[in-house]
């Protein structure tokens, strides 16, 4: 074997762990930059592992896939997300009703739930617990950012979070969708991350603010 | 090659009209265009009717239930188009405001939810229905007010969230496919999931994951209470021919979507699970909705939620199956988007001659606007189900179908809300109607673009109410065969 095959089995072995960091350390980030990055390190993480399951499974159109993962992840959004932070001028506090203590708490709760709801589904699938578990603690920890931060930009990233999850679970359990689907799913997130871009410009024009849990006059 | 072109219109359309900076010659493009796109459409629905399904490459296929859609869409879309022509006089230059914006977003949208229901493969389904959002975001926003932003943003996100349930569902149900060994290439293709269905149900649980993920997903979509917080404000907020069009056109395409799963998942696992699922998902928001029609104060919020209601109704039908049960929900995607069409198209006259949508600023339209009224009444009276019109019909034959079955809690449920749906539209209507004006509109009189669209709406309402014409008919079985 290989330097790339023992990687390989390094990645596959230990990246559900790496992914549980990420999702406590983005509980307790303050700032919205802290944030973006740990989206992107947490994107990076996927992407080895997608480039690892790759190579294991000899799927070329695969690689593609991780190729794309990480230009369009890693590289374009976080950058996208650094401009749009420059240019709204805002506050950097991601502004979050919960204290991180409580943040923590509840990010450990939402991994012990995973494991909990894949446990029944794990042997069905043929697939270890751990990177299963990794994928839905990631879709609830998206959730959980969206309705917990205040900023529109936290909840673009949260959504962006928990998309990372869903993206893990098809990967991880059915080696990725079809190739052209996964494109197509690809340019529908960055044209909805331009649409939230063009959205948060106007929020920030008629409210000359970013605080979404402010937005309360349509009710009823 | 028949199926690419309904596609290709609208994109290279909405492209050719952003090149015209001139409202009057944007609208003419936009009518044109929507007269092709109609032929277009049409063309496709006659084919499907003569000669069966058509395939184009992997990806484009179209049946008996597209064609119903389709024909559907073409309708709503053509009423919207005559009428937003019209609407649109007063409205300036802005940033993704003009009237080019308006109609190169209109048709991007257009061409997003033919592709829903042309597609043959549940993925490239998703992307479209993701798709629906996108381009309907922007023109939720249009009028760029506060409102309009919040609503414009709700939309987005609480959309958006909705359908990646729906694309986890999506996954799951391609995942159970795999296992059961069907070929990863084609396991996501409607057709091949079909045939396979009974062989994907020998292992039930992932199959009744997918199918939960899917109905909240497209359930979001289509305005499920309790995921239906976006709609309100989306139809509220928006100018009102895409009012029309949301309620008319994409909560229809949503529920298309959920009726081609529910096919796949009906045949492997049995009925029984994802209809009882429709069902209280229906009951559920009728239920909701009927009781928050009493107290709106907006008449297109008002609206709104008669939408969610007769949406709900629509599910109780698919959930309740049986021949008249289908026919009835099918039949009453169609009756209720021509008739919410028509109520819409009402709204938006008073708001621009009364200047509101206050139900209680609104007084004596009876005197002011007596034609705005008069669709307004038959819009009014259709919408909540009175004979002779033509949602009249379809309600009462998913509730015969509820009889049939004796779903007696259904049909007590049911007749409930319509009732107290009944109460609550005539209550906003009497007061709107009645009473001295305050202040009396210059000019009220309807120009023809509004009076061809509500014209032929009413005319629709009310003659599907008398006889269902025998061509509409044979594409109602055609649908119908499809699904059972």
């Amino acid at each position: 074997m290989g330097l790339v095959g023992i990687a390989t089995e390094k990645i596959l072995s230990s990246f559900s762990v790496f992914l549980f960091l990420t999702i406590l350390l983005l509980a307790v980030a303050r700032r919205i930059s802290t944030s973006v990055l740990l989206f992107g390190l947490q994107s990076a993480i996927i992407a080895a592992e997608v480039l690892a399951t790759a190579f294991q499974e000899k799927l070329p159109q695969v690689y593609i896939v991780g190729a794309l993962v990480f230009v369009i992840k890693v590289i374009a959004i976080p950058r996208a997300f650094f401009l749009l932070t420059r240019r709204l001028k805002t506050v950097r506090d991601v502004k979050a009703s919960t204290t991180p203590t409580q943040s923590v708490f509840v990010a450990v709760a939402i991994i012990y739930l995973s494991y909990a709801a894949v446990h029944s589904y794990g042997g069905a699938v043929h697939v270890p617990d751990d990177p299963l578990a990794a994928a839905v603690s990631l879709i609830l920890t998206g959730a959980f950012l969206m309705v917990s931060r205040k900023k529109a930009l936290m909840q673009m990233l949260g959504l962006l979070v928990l998309e990372n999850g869903i993206f893990l679970a098809a990967l991880i359990t059915t080696f990725g969708m079809p190739l052209v689907i996964e494109i197509g799913i690809f340019f529908d997130i960055l044209m909805g991350l331009l649409l939230m871009g063009i959205f948060t410009f106007r929020i920030s024009d008629t409210f000359e603010h970013l605080d979404v849990s402010k937005l309360r006059r349509l009710r009823g | 090659m028949l199926l690419l072109m309904p596609l290709a219109i609208p994109v290279l359309g909405a492209g050719l009209i952003l090149g015209f900076h001139s409202p009057r010659a944007a609208t003419r493009i936009a009518l044109l265009l929507g007269g092709v796109e109609i032929v277009a459409l049409g063309a496709v629905v006659w084919q499907v009717h003569a000669h069966g399904e058509l395939q184009q490459g992997r990806y484009l296929r179209a049946d008996g239930l597209s064609a119903f859609f389709l024909m559907g869409i073409a309708i709503v879309s053509g009423l919207v188009l005559v009428y937003a022509s019209g609407y649109l006089r007063h409205t300036g230059e802005g940033r993704f405001s003009s009237p080019r914006w308006f109609y190169a977003l209109v048709f991007l949208f257009l061409f997003t939810v033919i592709s829903v229901c042309l597609s043959a493969n549940l993925g490239f389904l998703w992307i479209m229905m993701e798709g629906t959002t996108l381009a309907s975001a922007l023109l939720v926003g249009f009028y760029n007010t506060e409102g309009a932003v919040e609503a414009g943003w709700k939309y987005l996100i609480v959309c958006t969230v909705g359908i990646a349930f729906a694309l986890f569902g999506t996954i799951v149900l391609y995942l159970a496919a795999v296992k059961a060994g069907m070929n990863p290439a084609s396991a996501l293709d409607w057709v091949s999931l079909m045939n396979a269905a009974p062989r994907i149900g020998l292992d039930p649980h992932l199959v009744k994951l997918a199918f939960v993920f899917v109905i909240v997903g497209y359930g979001t979509k289509i305005g499920f209470v309790p995921m239906h917080s976006w709609l309100p404000d989306a139809h509220a907020e928006a100018p009102t021919p895409i009012s029309a069009l949301l309620s008319a056109v994409l909560l229809n395409c949503a529920m298309y979507a959920l009726m081609r799963y529910d096919a796949i998942v009906s045949r492997s696992v049995g009925p029984a699970f994802p209809h009882i699922l429709l069902v209280i998902f229906g009951v559920m928001s009728m239920v909701v909705a009927g009781l928050l029609i009493l107290v709106q104060q907006n008449l297109k919020r008002l609206m709104a939620y008669s939408s969610i209601e007769h949406m709900g109704i629509i599910a109780i039908g698919l959930g309740l199956g049986g021949p008249l049960g289908l026919f009835g929900a099918l039949l009453h995607t169609f009756n209720h988007s021509i008739a919410k069409s028509l109520l819409f198209f009402s709204a938006g006259n008073i708001r621009h001659n009364v200047g509101t949508l206050r139900i209680d600023e609104i007084q004596g339209i009876s005197r002011t606007m007596p034609r705005t009224t008069a669709a307004l009444l038959v819009g009014g009276l259709a919408i909540v189900g009175l004979p002779p019109f033509s949602l009249f019909i379809s309600e009462f034959a998913i509730l015969s179908e509820a009889f049939a079955q004796a779903h007696y809690l259904v049909v007590i449920l049911f007749l409930m809300v319509l009732s107290v749906v009944f109460g609550g539209f005539a209550f906003h209507f009497f007061r709107m109607l009645c009473g001295e004006p305050d202040r009396h509109p210059e000019n009220s009189k309807l120009i023809p673009s509004e009076y061809i669209a509500m014209g032929m709406a009413a005319f629709c309402v009310l003659f599907f109410g008398i006889r269902i014409p025998y061509v509409f008919g044979l594409l109602l079985r055609e649908a119908m065969a499809v699904l059972r």
